[in-house]
């Protein structure tokens, strides 16, 4: 392959300025009125090359600079300094659709789309057919696109923009919307086009797409880089990024409460504290309580909640056993069990709660983990589904071996 | 700059064509009211006038204002569009490079094909009020051409100041009002001529006098001095061509963190 990379991206500094959003007659008086201006580093210092057919993931909190960086590469903005340089036909995938006009058809948002991306009329001719074959929008292609579902919306302009034959993709939070089916067809289809040579570069909140698709990941934090290379380890610092930047939050009034979370932490197999562990990993929930108060009969729950916020796994002690927790004691509770979740993002909680179910101290912040499951696992939980065939008088259980993941290129 | 403009043409045509037909899509008369609204606008101007002025005309009254009205309704409306088009063109501008240039181009392209349908409603309103058409009738090709290029470069230098000063669109709005009346639409430069010289040499500095003048001549209007009017148009249109390419030049790709 090509041994000159297809992003170059060097040293690059990205500055927003913010002006205060003036009022109309305000700004007519004053129209240079700028004084009220501040700054906003998006990016600080970015440097980094992909070559052809890598496929690079971008993760990070909001305001990170993700999307700032994926408009620097698409060459929407310029960088305030350093250097972006990006070879052959790039098509954003930033919100698919760009350009959809809901007024037009199918077809004609086809056509306006390719022109948008650069193609010529007879190339979008040539493309046509596959598009709507891959889009899966044969019956309304001449229907317009108001009328569309959301997923039918999304296929066309993701079948669009892969058919363009970027040399460059640029995916964002596209792969959000479309039901299983598509994503997986999506998925499959990113993965052949990195194998022809294109690269993809992707942007995301969900970490099971960037762990599936991408060998490399980029972590923004602020602006600034902070780390490049192996996606598991991308995944790690992002969750302790996530952990550092929620703060603290513990409440200073402990008069109204019987007790006080002095720690809590989720332990790996080898006990140290961890953001990113695997379905067959034996882990641990510590917590450090001290009581202010005597109190009998507490009840400990941990709660599991998945990326969309609902419960996965909810457990507690039953209501009697725990005896009695003098005032002054400090009593390390661990909660052990295996995640066997899903790949995905989730948040643990834990409570201490006396009979009438009140809380003893103010809920801590959830802690966020992610879990490595088995490959091609979806959904809430992993079911451990068994595949049989009966054929031909006898039952043939279809084993699949689970294949290592997430190895670097 | 202009390499990329020139690539990006094929888009442009296609975005035009887009805006255009989408806007009468739903409406039953369709591409009707591309006409109907200057030919009230015309019917009114010259119903109203008529009884309080007469002019000397060699055309009927409606065919001279129809021929104004035309021309100016193009202008107003590409203008006023043209000014908000990168304003406007948020959704697609952060999303993917194209020149930004391309979005006040669109939406003056997008009028053109308003204004060709304009002019041969025009042609038509001389059939019907038996006005002679004879070999001047080409000068319609000129004043599209010149409105097309004189729209674009106010589009051009507006819709890049809006995106800086989001009151240009009020004020170009307020302006385009008070700019009708100083536009020979209604009354001939030529009668201003006669009895108000000085007045008459100041409008035919309107950068839109030369296209209107052009579209009333190519009807049969007669009287009115062509050459100072067109050569003032077409130097508002270089000049703010210029203009336009300096700040597209150094704002191309400043737009977007503006938006």
């Amino acid at each position: 392959m090509n041994s000159r990379p297809v992003i170059d991206v060097k040293r690059v500094n990205k500055r927003y300025v913010k002006y205060e959003d003036a009022p109309l007659l305000l700004s007519v008086l004053q129209p240079w009125g700028r004084s009220q201006r501040g700054e906003l580093w998006a990016l600080r210092d970015i440097s980094f090359t992909v070559n052809a057919g890598e496929t690079v993931g971008v993760i990070g909190q909001n305001g990170s600079g993700k999307s700032t960086l994926l408009r620097l590469l698409g060459g929407v903005t310029a960088p305030s300094s350093g250097r972006v340089r990006v070879s052959g036909r790039i098509a954003p995938l930033i919100s698919v659709g760009v350009g959809f006009n809901p007024e037009l058809t199918g077809r004609e948002n086809v056509y306006v789309n390719g022109t948008i991306l650069g193609l010529s009329r007879r190339e979008i001719d040539a493309r046509f057919d596959e598009i709507v074959d891959f889009a899966e929008v044969e019956d309304f292609i001449d229907t317009p696109v108001k009328f569309y579902s959301s997923g039918m919306f999304v296929r066309l302009g993701f079948a669009v923009a892969v058919r363009a034959d970027p040399k460059v993709l640029l995916v964002d939070e596209v792969l959000a919307v479309g039901d299983a089916g598509f994503q997986i067809k999506c998925l499959q289809h990113l993965d052949e086009i990195r194998k022809r040579g294109t690269t993809v570069f992707l942007v995301s909140h969900n970490l099971n797409a960037v762990r599936n698709l991408c060998a490399r990941t980029i972590v923004l934090q602020h602006g600034e880089m902070h780390h490049d290379g192996n996606t598991n380890d991308a995944i790690s610092l992002y969750h302790d990024l996530l952990e550092k930047a929620g703060g603290e939050s513990h409440v200073d009034d402990t008069d109204e409460w019987v007790a006080r979370l002095e720690r809590l932490d989720l332990l790996g197999p080898d006990g140290k504290p961890t953001g990113h562990v695997d379905h067959t990993d034996e882990v641990t929930l510590e917590l450090e309580v001290t009581f202010l108060r005597t109190t009998d009969d507490v009840i400990l729950g941990v709660g599991v909640l998945n990326q969309s916020g609902a419960l996965v796994y909810g457990d507690s002690t039953p209501w009697t056993g725990m005896g009695r927790f003098k005032a002054g004691q400090t009593v390390r509770f661990e909660v052990r069990f295996r995640p066997d979740l899903a790949s995905g993002s989730y948040a643990a909680q834990v409570a201490l709660r006396n009979l009438s179910a009140a809380p003893l101290f103010p809920a801590p912040r959830p802690l966020l983990f992610y879990v490595g499951g088995r490959p091609l696992v979806m959904g809430a939980t992993d079911l451990h589904a068994e595949f049989v065939a009966h054929r031909d008088g006898r039952a043939v259980t279809v084993t699949r071996k689970d294949p290592e993941r997430g190895s670097v290129a | 700059m202009l390499r990329e403009l020139w690539r990006a043409r094929s888009l442009v045509r296609m975005l035009a064509r887009q805006d255009f037909f989408v806007r009468y899509r739903r409406a039953t008369f369709g591409v009707l009211w591309a006409v109907a609204l200057p030919l009230v606008q015309a019917g009114v101007l010259a119903l109203v006038l008529s009884t309080f002025v007469r002019f000397e005309l060699p055309i009927p009254f409606v065919v001279f204002v129809y021929a104004g009205t035309s021309i100016w309704s193009f202008f107003n409306s590409g203008v006023a569009a043209g000014s908000t088009a990168i304003a406007d063109g948020r959704d697609l501008s952060t999303k993917i490079y194209f020149p930004r240039a391309a979005l006040p181009l669109v939406r003056s392209a997008s009028n053109a094909y308003s204004l060709v349908i304009s002019m041969l409603a025009l042609l038509g309103l001389c059939l019907v009020t038996g006005t002679g058409l004879g070999v001047e009738v080409v000068l319609l090709v000129p004043a599209f051409l010149l409105a097309l290029v004189l729209t674009s470069a106010f589009g051009l230098v507006f819709g890049a100041l809006h995106v800086y000063f989001r009151d240009v669109r009020y004020i170009v709005t307020a302006a385009l009002l008070a700019w009708f009346y100083a536009t020979p639409v209604f009354y001939p430069l030529s009668f201003l001529e006669e009895n108000h010289a000085g007045l008459a040499t100041a409008l035919s500095a309107n950068p839109v006098s030369g296209v209107v003048v052009l579209s009333q001549a190519a009807v049969g209007m007669t009287g009115t001095g062509l050459v100072a009017p067109v050569l003032w148009t077409i130097g508002w249109s270089l000049g703010l061509l210029v203009v336009a390419l300096v700040l597209y030049a150094r704002f191309d790709r400043v737009f977007v963190d503006l938006l």
